[in-house]
Parts: C-alpha cells; structure tokens; sequence
C-alpha cells in the first residue's frame, strides 16, 4: 500500500499534480451547478416523457404512447405554423439591427443615445414587455389614438389582437421590438472591429456608403450574422412570452410553448407536455443543421470571414500572378 | 309512477331516520343541541366568558364588536369577547391542536369531516338541522352536525339596474333565450355594452362553467357525481337546460353581437367601473365581484345580481356555497360551550349580520338580503360531495380529457372565437367535447350511464 501511495503523492505534489487539482477544483462547482440545473432536469424531462404523468400522484410507464400522440395532435403542429411568423419578425428584426448598426458606425450625433435607446427593450423583462402591448394593442388605446392623431378613421383601424389576418403580425412585431436593439449591440461591437482605415480607402476609390457596407462590413461581420439568424429562427419556434402574455394563446395565436404549456399545467398531462418538449428539440436540431448546411454552400460555413469561393478565387489570382512573375523574370 | 314510488320511499325513510333522531341527541349527555336551545329564554343565570375567533381582522374591532355588545345586553353574565386572526388557516390549524384556543371559531377548511369531532361540539342531528339551517353538509360527519356556516354566497350574473331599467326591461330573464332577447334590447336602447366578457383575462371565461351544475340541471349530485358517468353531457337538450345552455348563452350573445367589440383587449379593471357607471348591461361571475363592482365607481347602488336564466321544470336553481361555519370548542368548560351556542344561535338567528354582510342567511327561513333580493323563489342548492371512493374522479377525468371544468379557460374561450368568427357552430364544439369526455371515461375505464 505504502509503496503506491508515495508515488501518488509525490505526483499530487509535481508541477502537473498541482496543475490536476486546480482544475479539478476550480472546475467542480460550474460543473456540479450545469449538471444539476442543466443535465439532470434534461434526462428527467426524457425520462417523463415515456410515462402517463402528473407533477404529483404515481406514474406509468406507456412507451412512446406520449409521442405518437403529439405526432397525432392536429394542435401540435398547426402551432408550428403560428412560428412562421415569428421567423418573418427575425428576418426583420436582423435586417433592421443591421441597418441601424451600419448607420452608428460611421459617425453619427447622439450615437450614444441612440444606442441606449434602442438597447433599452431588451432590458424590460418579456412579461412586462407583453403588458405593454397588452395596452398599446387594445381597442381605443395607444396605437389607435396614435393613428387616429394622424387622421385615421376609427372604423378603418383593425382589431390589432382579434382580427386573424394580422393579429400573428402585431404579436411577432413586439419581439422584434423587445430583440432589435440587443442585434443591433452585437452587430456593432462587430462591425466596431473592421479597421476605419478601411473606410477611408474605401472612400478614396470612389465606394459610396452601400459599397462599403457590401464589401467591407457585411463580409467581415459575417460570421455573427449568421449566428444571429441561427438564434432568431430556433427563438421564433419557441416563442413564448408574446402570446402567452398578451392573447393567451386564444384567436389563433397559441405558439407550441403556449400549447405545450397548457397541457402541462392546465390538463396536467406532464408526460406529453415532455414529449412535446423533446420533440421541438429534435426540430431545433433539425432547421439549425438546415441552415449550417444551407450557409456552407451558399457562403461556407459562414464562420471563417472569406467564402470558399472567395479563397479559390484568391489562391488562382496568386498562382496566376506568380505564373506571370516567373515568366516575366524567364523573357 | 316511478317519481312517485321513490318519493314515498324517501319520505318514509326519513320518517324513520327523523323518529330516531331525539335519541341520539339525548345520548350526547346534558348539552343542549343548536335547535333546542331557546335564546333570551335558556339559561338566563349562566355566567361565562367566551372568545371568538374571526377572521375578519377588518370589522372585528367595529361591526363583530357591536354584535357581541347586543348579545351581552340580552345576556348580562356572559362576557363575548372577539380576537382577530391574520393569517387564518394557517394559525388556527395550529392553535387548534393545543386545545386551548377559545370558545367559538370559524371551522378552518383544512379540518376533515372525520375530524370535525375531535376539535368541535356536535350541535345536532343531521336530518334535524338540515331542515333548518343552509349548508349543513359542508360541515357535518356521520350523520352528527359540527358548524353551521355563516352564510352562504350564490352564483348569478352581474348587471346594473338602471341599464336594465332604460332598455325597457321589466322582468328579469328566466330562460337563455328571454336572456338574449333582453341583451339586444339593451343593445338598441341604451349606449351600454349589453354583455362584457371579460374575454382577455381569460378567467372570466372559466367562470362560466360554475354555472353548468345546479343552475343548469338543479341537481346537486350533477357536478360531482353524474357529470363523471354521464353519455354525452354537453350534448343539447329540448327543454334547453344542461351544459349546452350555459354555453349557448355564450355562444349566441358573441354571434349575434351583443358583447364588447374586441373581445381580445377587454380589461378586467376597468369593467368594474364601467358596469357600476352603466356602461355594461352585465357580466357572468360568481357572486364575490359584486361588491367589487360596488366599490370601484359613484353609483354602487345600480349594481346587482341575479340568477342564471335557466329553467328547469319550470324552476330556476343557483348554486350556492357556505361561507365560513361556526363551531365550538369542545375542550371548553360545559358552561362555556352552552354560552358559546347561545351567542351562535343569537348570531346566526337574530343578529343582522347577514344584511350586513350581503349574503344568504344561515336560516333556511331567513329573508335574502337586498343584495340577493332577485334570488327570491330560486331554490338555493349546494354540490353534493362525490362519492367515496370517487373523490378523485372528477379531477382525473377533466385533465384526461382536457374540457378543462373550472379548471381550463381554454375551451371556453374558444367558444367565442368561434361565434366570433364563425368558424364552428355551438353543436359542433359540443360534440366535440361529448367526444373527448367519453374518450377519456373509456381510457380510465369509468362506467357509464346511458
């Protein structure tokens, strides 16, 4: 025993044993907190959805009885649909957070404020967020009497929230509300890398303000654009707050969460609502690796700042240079 | 032939449960029961000192006190004095273990039936008292009754008066259909919202399934035992009376628009001003929103209440609940638990705190206050408890199922939408509740009656 045990500890005192317990040390609390709020819950959550449940009270096993019955439910996936508008709001929202940026980077009066201002949103918690517009939206409150300020007739107003053609729109409009500035933030501090010497030589060949943006910004900023899609469009199909908040799911605007939420809490089906769950991880997984796949042909893999087609482009421009220094120095 | 042959069994089996009831009471030893005791006769030299427990931490001090006074003028030896309680069930779960708590309390909701008779006196027989009193079942065990509520609340609908009185309304309503007639008069005489649903709150909406039982059927096993085993309860009936009608009510005031005109941004908050001011004809909710429809705008007095327009064989029921039910001490001295009775029987009998308070009295002969003045002739019923065993069934069989009663407003809301868009006809949501129900009683294997 003894003979084992010298050499453990003569290591344990070794500038590589010190270098072990330090890790280990300083590792073991994140680890321990991620492994019991992130991973335990998780496997839980797998593990109710194979059984016929309530959060108290016994529980049967019934297989993937939980599953097939949200691949059954007609509610399930028509719910999906209600997300289409949300990923139209992020396309949006992303569009409109890069406009914004672009115009702060280059020197603009009350930059500052401005910035503020439009990050401010997505301070305010999404539930205060949904009382808000529980207001703005209602009849006779704020946007009417704003529109009607301006000479609108009463009658021609929609019911922002009631009227299906658009209620979806006003919903979806203020998460592009609450989530423009925070895009905009990150497309800034971006953007605030590119190198303003560029700018100034751009200007000098005669680039004008969307030249620049096309091929100075948008390129080297891409890779966080395209991160902001992949975050937008797995957000849009877990909207939650907007219409729970605001409509309670009801006129045609229950999101899967907001159905997912129901029957979990209203009919305590708790298995199914964990099914549910599982399932809409497995389509998150599914449009995320969609879209990589889409970006890598289209533009790479949207994670190195020059396409593929770029670097090709690039490397026979250098070869064909190079071609014609060997045969200039040859003549 | 059949209604009948029952109804003579019934009365000779309380005939017979009635003639042995005397016994029982004297087996109890020398305590007097509720009914027997004579108030301002009984026991004039009896000296005591009792204390009452109260929740009401707000006019225990003022109204209770004045109550307490009368009564010790009636009683000069016995001294009734009240202690307020916050935090009300919680304190007196615990205090009433020790034993040593006073005289009188409110009986806190968390007590068992099987253990009313640990803590609290028997005031009587069951069939006895029955007869007498309102909500005695809440509170009694094995056929020996252990508090008598204080009152009771109804279920109804809100409306103001005046709006009601300006559209020309001479009568209130008694089935749905005279029920919709009066909202469109409402609608094209006055300026006020006929009917205010209260849509996006979402619980108002709930709210109407409190209706679907007594005042729907007038049977008070309905709720909790016959709704568990019934074929196709939401289905329609011809005398237009069940489930169907509460959500026909629903369904046609939102199709022929006699509701607010964007149900989806109603507000809870300011309904209440806008029905005590007259500009909503009426909204369905149980009985504790209208005092605060009373105290959110200047005219308390249009605001009133009355019952849900059904008619079952010619006779409107309301569901109706106690309230808080007096009992007394059992650890007390003998003259302390006679002394309690009496201020009891004093209170609920011949006090005025049931004006005072707007809710039905104790006394099943008692007069209704103003507040529940259009619930004269209505026969006031509670839920009967399920039976044992099926305690639970009812839970189970509305999650299963998910139509959600008094539990889900979901289904309810979507009622509206589809009157509101159209979308689905009444008999189509119905059967497709009829259709969930029986799925889930054949997945729980619950029997059904046809």
């Amino acid at each position: 025993m003894q003979k084992t045990r010298k050499p453990f500890m003569q290591w344990l005192k070794s500038r590589k044993g010190q270098k072990c317990i330090l890790i280990f040390t300083f590792m073991f609390v994140p680890l321990l907190l991620l492994f019991v709020f992130t991973y335990l819950p998780f496997f839980k959550m797998i593990e109710f959805s194979f059984y016929k449940m309530k959060y108290i009270g016994p529980k049967t096993f019934v297989g993937l009885d939980n599953y097939i019955d949200v691949f059954r439910r007609s509610e399930c996936f028509k719910s999906l649909q209600v997300s289409i508008y949300y990923m139209g709001g992020a396309v949006v929202q992303l569009a409109l957070a890069l406009f914004f940026a672009t115009l702060m980077v280059f020197k603009t009066k009350g930059a500052a404020f401005f910035k503020g201002a439009m990050f401010f949103p997505y301070l305010i918690c999404g539930i205060a967020v949904g009382f808000i517009f529980k207001f703005f939206y209602a009849r006779g409150f704020v946007l009417d009497s704003i529109l009607q300020a301006f000479g609108m007739n009463p009658e021609n107003i929609p019911m922002w929230l009631q009227d299906r053609s658009i209620n979806n729109i006003s919903l979806a409009a203020t998460s592009v509300w609450r989530y423009t500035g925070q895009n905009m933030i990150l497309f800034l501090g971006a953007m605030m890398s590119v190198d303003s010497e560029l700018y100034e030589a751009a200007s000098l060949d005669g680039a004008n303000k969307w030249h620049q943006f096309r091929y100075i910004i948008l390129p080297s900023i891409k890779s966080i654009v395209v991160l902001n899609l992949i975050l937008s469009i797995s957000g849009s199909l877990s909207a939650f707050e907007p219409p729970y908040v605001i409509t309670n799911g009801t006129m045609g605007t229950g999101t899967y969460f907001v159905i997912m939420n129901r029957l979990a809490h209203e009919s305590q089906k708790v298995g199914l609502a964990c099914a549910m769950a599982i399932v809409l991880l497995g389509i998150i997984v599914l449009c995320t690796v969609a879209q990589k796949l889409f970006f890598k042909y289209a533009f790479d893999d949207g994670t190195s700042d020059e396409s593929r087609a770029a670097v090709r482009k690039r490397k026979k421009a250098e070869k064909a240079a190079r071609k014609a220094m060997r045969g200039g120095s040859a003549s | 032939m059949n209604m009948k042959k029952k109804a003579i069994s019934i009365s000779v089996a309380a005939a017979i449960t009635l003639s042995m009831a005397p016994a029982a009471v004297f087996a109890e030893g020398d305590m007097p029961t509720i009914d027997q005791i004579k108030v301002g006769e009984d026991y004039q030299d009896l000296e005591a000192s009792i204390k009452v427990l109260t929740n009401r931490t707000d006019i225990v001090d003022t109204v209770y006190k004045g109550y307490a006074e009368q009564f010790m003028e009636l009683y000069p030896n016995i001294t009734v004095e009240y202690e307020g309680v916050t935090d009300y069930e919680e304190s007196l779960n615990l205090r009433l273990t020790t034993g040593d708590w006073g005289d009188v309390c409110f009986i806190p909701t968390s007590v068992a039936k099987s253990e009313l008779s640990t803590y609290f006196t028997p005031l009587g027989d069951f069939e006895t008292l029955d007869e007498i009193y309102n909500f005695c079942p809440e509170k009694s065990y094995e056929g020996t009754v252990y508090g008598i509520a204080n009152g009771g609340t109804a279920s109804g609908i809100v409306y103001n008066k005046k709006v009601w009185e300006e559209a020309g309304i001479k009568e209130l309503p008694k089935t749905p259909e005279d029920f919709l007639n009066c909202l469109q008069q409402i609608k094209d005489n006055t300026d006020a919202v006929p009917l205010y649903t209260n849509f996006a709150a979402g619980w108002p909406m709930g709210a109407w399934d409190a209706y679907i039982g007594i005042a729907a059927t007038g049977d008070p096993d309905f709720m909790n035992n016959h709704l568990v085993h019934a074929k196709d309860p939401f289905a329609k009936k011809d005398d237009m009376t069940g489930p169907y009608a509460v959500y026909y009510v629903m369904y046609e005031a939102v199709a022929r628009q006699l509701v607010e005109e964007d149900p989806a941004s109603s507000d809870w908050e300011s309904s209440k001003r806008m029905i005590n001011e007259g500009e909503i004809g009426a909204m369905v909710l149980g009985s504790w929103a209208v005092q605060q429809c009373k105290d959110m705008g200047a005219t308390p007095e249009d605001v009133g209440y009355m019952p849900f327009p059904i008619l079952v064989d010619g006779k409107q029921y309301a569901g109706a609940g106690g309230n808080y039910a007096f009992g007394i001490n059992n650890q007390a001295s003998e003259e302390n638990q006679k002394a309690a009775m009496l201020y009891t029987k004093w209170l609920i009998e011949e006090s005025s705190i049931y004006e005072d308070e707007g809710s039905i009295p104790a006394l099943k002969s008692g007069e209704l206050p103003d507040a529940l003045a259009d619930f004269e002739g209505v026969e006031l019923l509670s839920d009967n408890p399920a039976l044992e065993g099926e305690e639970t069934l009812f839970n189970e069989l509305n999650n299963e199922s998910e139509v959600g009663i008094n539990n889900d407003d979901y289904p309810d809301c979507e009622i509206l939408e589809a009157a509101l868009y159209g979308s689905s006809t009444l008999d189509e949501l119905m059967d497709n509740w009829n259709q969930k129900w029986s799925d889930a009683q054949e997945s729980l294997g619950i029997e059904v009656a046809e």
